[in-house]
């Protein structure tokens, strides 16, 4: 292989010079609206930054310390995780079945996959406020159907036990419609051959989603997966309206945490080290599932 | 006739200026803005805020209280410009003050005292809205919680109204049932909760603090008081831990509930048949054993606001006006002497002579500019107590211990 002249190697290293033009305006964007301002809660974070008191001094890890020594982080930070890996597992196997029963259907796919997508569209607090009137105890939807059934409706908003599988089933009913989309996309991917060559050799329905379509899209898996456990650690809104983090603390996330630190408390140091935290956890959520699902191939990511 | 010179330096730099120049002129003269907490009576004020003075545009923001507050918080901690107008309640109000946010109001009441019949407001609704002499609201609504029952319930068991809040209790198991709860309880955080919490706290235990700012609210009476609300709540509606205002009141109007305490600016919409199915049926007395919570909502200027402050005074007190305040008295107790006085309203509005007297056996919340504060981790033990999940004792003395730290974090207790 001869080595390029100078001349030839010109224009090659202009155009290597041009790619970074072209990142130029996504990099100065990102940095404006997602580096700069994560940098400056980090640097919040660092202060004893509280709007009650006007204080703003600089107290080092101070606030991470308090942090990891209150019982309420632990608290929330235990469940935010149980209440995120039951709704994400669930909106996970609802959506696959939805996704391969959509990819087996000869006909009404487009439709079909237009309506589920709706509660996904919908704005979370607007969505929340219907499920309350839908939830809510006595006068809500399902209380007034379960009692002209002649049931007496539990306490779903009220009762701990029912407040939690509620926000779960909330979370589900609005985030199922994108693993749906996703999932079936990825399994319009698969190539057919593969899928041919297995039925030749008699494989099933299940065995055709679980041994050969999961395992080549297992990429995409990882990535909805992770796109899921990120948002829905951020779980606010619909939290927010159908409980308050109630009863007592049944429902009391993370981020109802965090809010509660900077909105009511005003103390905006610890609100920011809390969402540091929270940022830290989310990330290494995510690198153990990923380490899970790819345990067997090194260097996959 | 000397012309003036145009070179290309002078055309750059007046094209730089212009933005600034006429940034500053649209921004002064641009829409007024004004964020509030939202319910029928605010509505009112602020559609009279929009029209108050001809010409002046004014952009109202009407929202939940949690909201409101929150977005006023960030706006006018970051020095920001907007908004220029800001409800306030006797509550939020002070800590605003403390952080140097909002406007002294003293001058514009002295200049249009006169124009707005300014000394027809009594001192008493005055005072809670001044912070070390100086006045910083304009009160607009007068609001005190009221006991309301159900008169038909009560007339077919032989019941009267309860004295105490044992004969409360004892009222509230009788009538409940699945179908109807023997009271409504509004016990969301935190707001709501606190309103409720405030009742007990005052009518059967110590209160919030003592005369020093150290809690009260964990002494041995005001555990049992908080034993009493435990157990009230055991006849409560669905979903009381997560009722604010808005559920229970509606709770009342689809006769799923057969008394409680409610706030007075929520009695005129019982009778409303678009709204209730108990028209003419609920009745009011003040709450039993006194010391519920009286507040009230006005409205106050930014201290960083560019708009000239005469026209924003002149915005508020307009909405305040006499007339508008007839206009909106269904909607709440209006804070103005002459139509407090007034003998034909108190018979337009019948629950106005037990909102009076509710008001006289009232008690307003405490006059610390961190109690909003407070109220989110104290209520949210007191929840903890409420449900169970801890002893009311547990619950309250956390609280108490996490109340001692913030304060003194915030300067008390030297």
């Amino acid at each position: 292989m001869t080595a390029l002249s100078p001349r030839r190697r010109g224009p090659f290293h202009r155009q290597r010079g041009a790619w970074w033009l072209f990142l130029l305006p996504s990099g100065v964007v990102l940095t404006g609206v997602m580096l700069f301002p994560l940098g400056y809660a980090f640097w919040l974070s660092l202060h004893n930054y509280d709007l009650g008191s006007g204080s703003r001094d600089f107290i080092g890890l101070g606030n991470y310390a308090e942090l990891l020594g209150d019982e309420r982080f632990w608290n929330t930070l235990l469940r935010t995780v149980a209440i995120v890996m039951t709704a994400v597992s669930l909106e996970f196997c609802l959506g696959l079945m939805v996704a391969y029963g959509l990819y087996r259907l000869t006909f009404g796919v487009r439709v079909l996959n237009l309506l589920m997508f709706l509660p996904n569209i919908v704005t979370p607090v607007v969505a929340a406020l219907f499920l309350r009137w839908i939830f809510i105890g006595r006068w809500g939807l399902v209380s007034g159907l379960l009692i002209s059934w002649g049931i007496f409706p539990p306490d779903f908003l009220g009762d701990p036990v029912w407040a939690r599988v509620t926000v779960v089933l909330a979370d589900a009913w609005q985030f199922t419609p994108f693993m749906i989309l996703v999932l079936y996309a990825g399994l319009n991917t698969v190539d057919q051959s593969q899928i041919e060559a297995a039925q030749i050799d008699g494989a099933g329905v299940w065995t055709l989603l679980f041994h050969i379509m999961l395992p080549s899209i297992r990429p995409l898996i990882v990535f909805v997966l992770a796109i899921r456990l990120m948002d829905a650690f951020r779980f606010f809104d619909t939290l927010y309206v159908l409980t308050a983090g109630g009863p007592g603390t049944a429902t009391e996330t993370i981020t109802l945490y965090t809010y509660a630190l900077a909105f009511r408390l005003l103390q905006v140091g610890k609100a920011c080290a809390l969402g540091v935290l929270t940022l830290v956890c989310v990330a290494m959520l995510v690198a153990v599932m990923i380490r899970v699902v790819y345990r067997r191939e090194k260097g996959a990511f | 006739m000397q012309g003036f010179p145009v070179n290309r330096r002078r055309v750059l730099g007046m094209a730089l200026a212009a933005p600034a120049i006429l940034g500053a002129k649209a921004r002064a003269a641009g829409v007024i803005q004004m964020i509030s907490h939202r319910y029928p009576a605010l509505e009112h004020f602020a559609e009279k805020m929009r029209g108050a003075i001809p010409g002046v545009a004014v952009n109202t923001q009407l929202m939940p209280v949690d909201k409101a507050m929150e977005l006023a918080t960030i706006a006018l901690s970051s020095k920001s410009d907007t908004p220029d107008i800001v409800w306030a309640s006797d509550t939020t109000f002070q800590n605003f003050v403390k952080n140097g946010w909002f406007r002294p109001l003293d001058d514009l009441w002295a200049k249009f005292r006169d124009e707005f019949k300014l000394d027809d407001y009594p001192d008493a609704v005055l005072a809670p809205y001044r912070h070390e002499g100086r006045l910083y609201v304009l009160p607009h609504t007068v609001n005190t919680m009221m006991f309301f029952y159900r008169s038909d319930l009560f007339a077919k068991a032989g019941k009267t109204p309860p004295k105490t809040i044992s004969e409360y209790r004892d009222l509230a198991k009788s009538f409940h049932s699945p179908m109807r709860a023997g009271t409504i309880s509004c016990l969301k955080p935190v707001d709501a909760a606190v309103n409720e919490a405030h009742w007990y706290l005052n009518a059967l235990g110590d209160g919030w603090f003592d005369k020093d700012w150290h809690p009260a609210f964990n002494t041995p009476k005001s555990v049992a008081a908080i034993e009493v609300l435990k157990d009230v709540t055991r006849y409560a509606q669905q979903g009381f831990t997560t009722a604010a205002n808005d559920e229970c009141t509606i709770a009342l109007q689809q006769d799923t509930a057969s008394m409680g305490l409610q706030w007075a600016t929520r009695a005129k919409s019982m009778d409303d048949p678009a709204k209730s199915r108990i028209v003419n049926l609920i009745e009011w007395v003040p709450p039993p054993q006194g010391h519920a919570r009286i507040a009230g909502d006005g409205y106050a200027i930014s201290a960083y606001s560019k708009q000239d402050p005469e026209t924003l005074f002149r915005i508020i007190a307009t909405s305040s006006s006499q007339a508008s305040m007839r206009q909106a008295a269904a909607l709440l107790i209006p804070p103005r002497k002459s139509l407090l006085d007034d003998p034909e309203l108190a018979k337009a509005n019948r629950f106005y002579p037990a909102a009076l007297a509710s008001y006289e056996t009232g008690m307003r919340a405490p006059s610390l500019p961190e109690f909003n504060a407070i109220g989110e981790f104290v209520t949210r033990r007191i929840l903890q107590g409420v449900t169970g999940e801890l002893s009311v004792k547990q619950a309250l003395d956390t609280a108490a211990a996490e109340t001692e730290t913030f304060l003194k974090g915030h300067g008390y207790y030297k």
